[in-house]
């Protein structure tokens, strides 16, 4: 197992590194300029000259992207160019709000995606597996904007049961909970019916399977076979499929942060690029694929964990 | 066995508890979150605000929206500020008196006793000096040094009164420079404190309300100040959420989240039908100018009646009823009503001449049509604008392609600097332009010298250039009136510029509360009341 870990983070290192690359080339390949931006109309040719040169961007590319790698490395993610403000200061003021959102909706949807996908495998063709098929399918299908805008319109404007903005009071933890319930259903939502679908294939697999037989063979209570011998193994593809969706949510999640007005990383990283902030772009983008390999990474322990055979495979 | 069927009694008892519990637990969670929330929010002394975009930095030098100067006049002081109406006007802020003695001398006198916080002591004329004068270094790089670019040196007479000398007569200073941003007096001793500099936490406020937080993304706080002489203002705190969909700001309001904002024109219809309980709505002009430029040095275009045909065949109207659902007047020129140099009518009548556009055409050697392209930003509005504009050049025979930008790519189009001679390419370009309320920053963009840089539609007119010199310096407000107005004609008469609006700021909020705005709609935080 130490062999396998230390050969997956070998791995998780080097996606890093070309997807970073790969990422620091197309924000540079955008047209666009980002001094005129920043400055204004006003702005003089010596402040033009001043930024650019403030920002590496008189360099060739190929120097700017060794320079960017060599201050990661000591941990200088870079400087906003309007606040002034060190960029790993902004980007981990951001990410707690992500990260409760994220959790929050992967949390509520798998504790109902899971059992429904379970259920849905033991009553197979039943009247309820249809019924659940029908359910799976529809909350895939629906965007998530459109779950946003709905629950808004329901439950913070007519109802006024929740807020509609923001995230809450600092230190309030049921305002903040609060705050958190309707962006995380519009987020959550859709991954209901996948993880609901996905679990039951996975079961319906199982449960075909031998060692299944043999445990009914032995009389185990049915219980038993399907929460200690077959969620088992079936679990096994929705513990990768969440760890990809939480690294997708990471930026993903951007449209529930500007419809409820939240803060958060897929906000900063897009009013950055909007406004080509190049240094916050780079410096949450840095991070941003970090979290998003290393969230995979850590699914793909779990599942080595969990079943041998994947951890002799790589 | 009675004992196995007592321990699986016993089990299940407590399991049924537990069940009753979490049961309990969860129902009263429920109940908690589902009490209404606005009514708590309304009993608390807070006013919230809608901005449109998060603070940057608070140092007037610097500042990068019109958000930052609306924090900024709660919590600091200017000379002289905005006059709350419907009139462009201004009023007396932390000067007791303002004297214009000649041209180029002004006089002010403080009000004694406004208080910088943190220790940093009164406002004097010093105060004043150092502000004025550190925008205007070229040191500093400020963005807005032009405001100050005619400023000799604030003359110091006493602790409370100076005098702002000039290089030159400079008209637009009571409106722009003094009232403006750019106005605002910073504590000397505090900026030295933190060796001149500073972003989001100012180092002392001398306004009614004093800097409390900025939590990025979230919101901006001020709160009352307890050394305030003035008169007291009804909040507690001030919040000012950073929202940049007008959509999700509807929403917030109407959630009961926020107290004043700016809506989006295409919700004004639906909200003056059905207003939301206990709230008002009210349209004010904006200060934006649209229109359409035509590039007097493309190939295609060099010919001006080709360019006036495409003025022509171009309906406004339509455009104003499809962009801005019929709630927007069409623009006379780029100065819009309320500032001097406002014209009555354009030269080129709003609606559609598709006639008279093939006719110019035909003279111009295209009996059969042009085909040209629009160049425009991927606004939702300016779309739209592009293609009506594009079905009413149709009906003349003009023949339009829409090339639809992203904003960093269309905000260097014109620039040679970034394209090189490619900025001859393009033939028409939807644009879109605010300014401060007076005429002379409306005509700056449009000189000569601004060919290539931001005129790009590279009109040149030795007449027009001139107008702008002089009309900085004049001090006749109905001689400046009527060079501004010849300005446009110029711009008009050359063919370079179809107007198109000046949009409108629709605005709704809570009649708990009595707002205080400029003409535009802008508001005057430090001055709203409680109703």
């Amino acid at each position: 197992m130490g062999f396998y870990i230390i050969k997956r983070l070998g791995l998780a290192a080097i996606i890093v590194v070309i997807a970073v690359s790969l990422l620091y080339g197309m924000i540079h390949a955008v047209p666009g300029d980002p001094l005129s931006i920043v400055l204004g109309p006003r702005a003089t040719p010596e402040m033009r000259a001043e930024l650019n040169e403030r920002l590496g961007l008189d360099k060739p590319f190929i120097v700017q992207l060794v320079t960017f790698f060599f201050n990661v490395m000591r941990g200088d993610l870079g400087t906003d160019v309007f606040s002034e403000r060190p960029v790993s200061e902004i980007f981990f003021s951001q990410l707690p709000f992500t990260i409760g959102l994220i959790f929050l909706a992967i949390g509520w949807s798998a504790a109902v995606g899971i059992p429904l996908g379970c259920y849905s495998a033991i009553r197979r063709n039943t009247w309820i597996d249809k019924l659940t098929g029908v359910f799976s399918v529809g909350t895939i299908t629906i965007p998530s904007f459109v779950v946003a805008l709905y629950s808004l319109l329901i439950f913070a404007v007519h109802l006024k049961w929740l807020p509609a903005i923001g995230a809450g009071n600092e230190g309030d933890l049921l305002d903040q909970f609060k705050h958190l319930i309707l962006p995380s259903l519009a987020v959550g939502l859709g991954w209901v019916g996948y993880l609901a679908r996905l679990v039951r294939a996975s079961m319906l697999e199982v449960l075909g399977e031998n060692h299944i037989r043999t445990a009914r063979a032995f009389g185990l209570p049915e219980r038993t076979i399907v929460l200690s011998y077959a969620l088992r193994l079936a679990i096994l593809p929705t513990v990768a499929l969440l760890g990809v969706g939480i690294g997708y949510m990471l930026s993903g999640a951007v449209f529930a942060e500007i419809v409820f007005a939240r803060p958060g990383v897929g906000k900063l990283i897009f009013d950055a690029v909007i406004t080509r902030n190049y240094p916050v772009v780079m410096g949450s983008v840095i991070m941003t694929t970090i979290l998003f390999v290393l969230s995979t990474t850590i699914a793909d322990l779990i599942s080595a964990f969990l079943d041998p055979r994947i951890r002799e495979n790589l | 066995m009675p004992a196995t069927n007592a321990a699986h009694r016993h089990t299940s008892i407590v399991r049924w508890v537990s069940i009753q519990r979490v049961s309990a637990v969860a129902v009263c969670l429920i109940l908690l979150m589902a009490m209404p929330i606005s009514p708590l929010l309304a009993e608390t002394n807070i006013l919230r605000i809608r901005n449109y975009s998060d603070i940057l930095t608070l140092d007037p030098a610097f500042t990068k929206s019109k958000n930052e100067d609306i924090i900024n006049e709660c919590i600091q002081n200017k000379l002289i500020s905005y006059k709350p109406g419907d009139e462009w006007g201004w009023q007396l802020m932390a000067a007791e008196s303002m004297k214009q003695v000649d041209p180029t001398h002004i006089e002010f006198k403080l009000k004694p006793g406004i208080m910088f916080s943190n220790g940093f002591g009164e406002m004097t004329a010093e105060d004043v000096k150092y502000s004025f004068e550190r925008i205007a270094d070229p040191e500093l790089k400020s963005p807005y040094a032009e405001d100050w670019s005619v400023l000799e040196m604030v003359e110091i007479k006493d602790k409370y009164t100076g005098v702002l000398v000039l290089k030159k007569p400079f008209a637009p200073i009571w409106m722009t420079s003094l009232s403006g941003i750019s106005g605002t007096i910073l504590s000397k001793k505090a900026m030295m404190s933190v060796g001149e500099k500073f972003t989001t936490t100012p180092p002392a406020s001398s306004g009614p309300y004093i800097f409390k937080e900025w939590k990025p993304k979230q919101v901006t706080v001020v709160v009352r100040n307890p050394d305030w002489k003035g008169p007291k203002p009804d909040f507690d705190e001030i919040h000012f959420y950073p929202i940049d969909d007008e959509k999700t700001a509807e929403i917030g309001f109407e959630a009961g989240d926020i107290d004043f904002t700016r809506i989006s024109i295409s919700s004004l219809e639906q909200y003056q039908a059905n207003p939301p309980k206990n709230a008002t709505i009210v349209n004010k002009p904006s200060l934006y100018y649209s229109w359409m430029g035509i590039n007097a040095e493309n190939p295609m275009l060099k010919d001006a009646r080709v360019r006036k045909a495409i003025q022509m065949a171009t309906d406004i109207p339509s455009i104003l009823e499809a962009a801005y659902f019929g709630q927007a007047k069409a623009a006379t020129g780029i100065i819009p009503p309320g500032l001097l140099g406002h014209r009555a009518k354009t030269m080129v009548a709003p609606t559609a001449d598709p006639e008279g556009a093939k006719k110019l055409l035909a003279e111009a050697g295209y009996p059969n049509g042009i085909d040209i392209t629009l160049d425009c930003l991927n606004k939702s509005t300016i779309v739209t604008q592009a293609q009506v504009i594009q079905a009413s050049l149709a009906e003349a025979g003009i023949r339009l392609k829409i090339n639809v930008h992203e904003s960093g790519q269309f905000w260097v189009l014109g620039s040679e600097k970034e394209m090189g001679e490619k900025v001859k390419d393009i033939q028409l370009i939807t644009n879109r332009f605010s300014s401060q309320p007076d005429p002379y920053w409306y005509t700056m963009w449009f000189v000569t010298d601004q060919v290539g840089v931001w005129n790009w539609e590279r009109f040149s007119n030795a007449e027009f250039d001139k107008l702008h010199t002089e009309a900085a310096v004049e001090t006749d407000p109905a001689k400046r009136d009527a060079m501004y107005k010849r300005m446009q004609d110029l711009m008009e008469d050359a063919g370079c510029y179809r107007f198109i609006t000046h949009e409108s700021a629709p605005i709704i909020y809570r009649n708990t509360i009595v707002p205080a705005m400029s003409p535009e709609g802008i508001p005057l935080v430090r001055y709203f009341k409680k109703a």
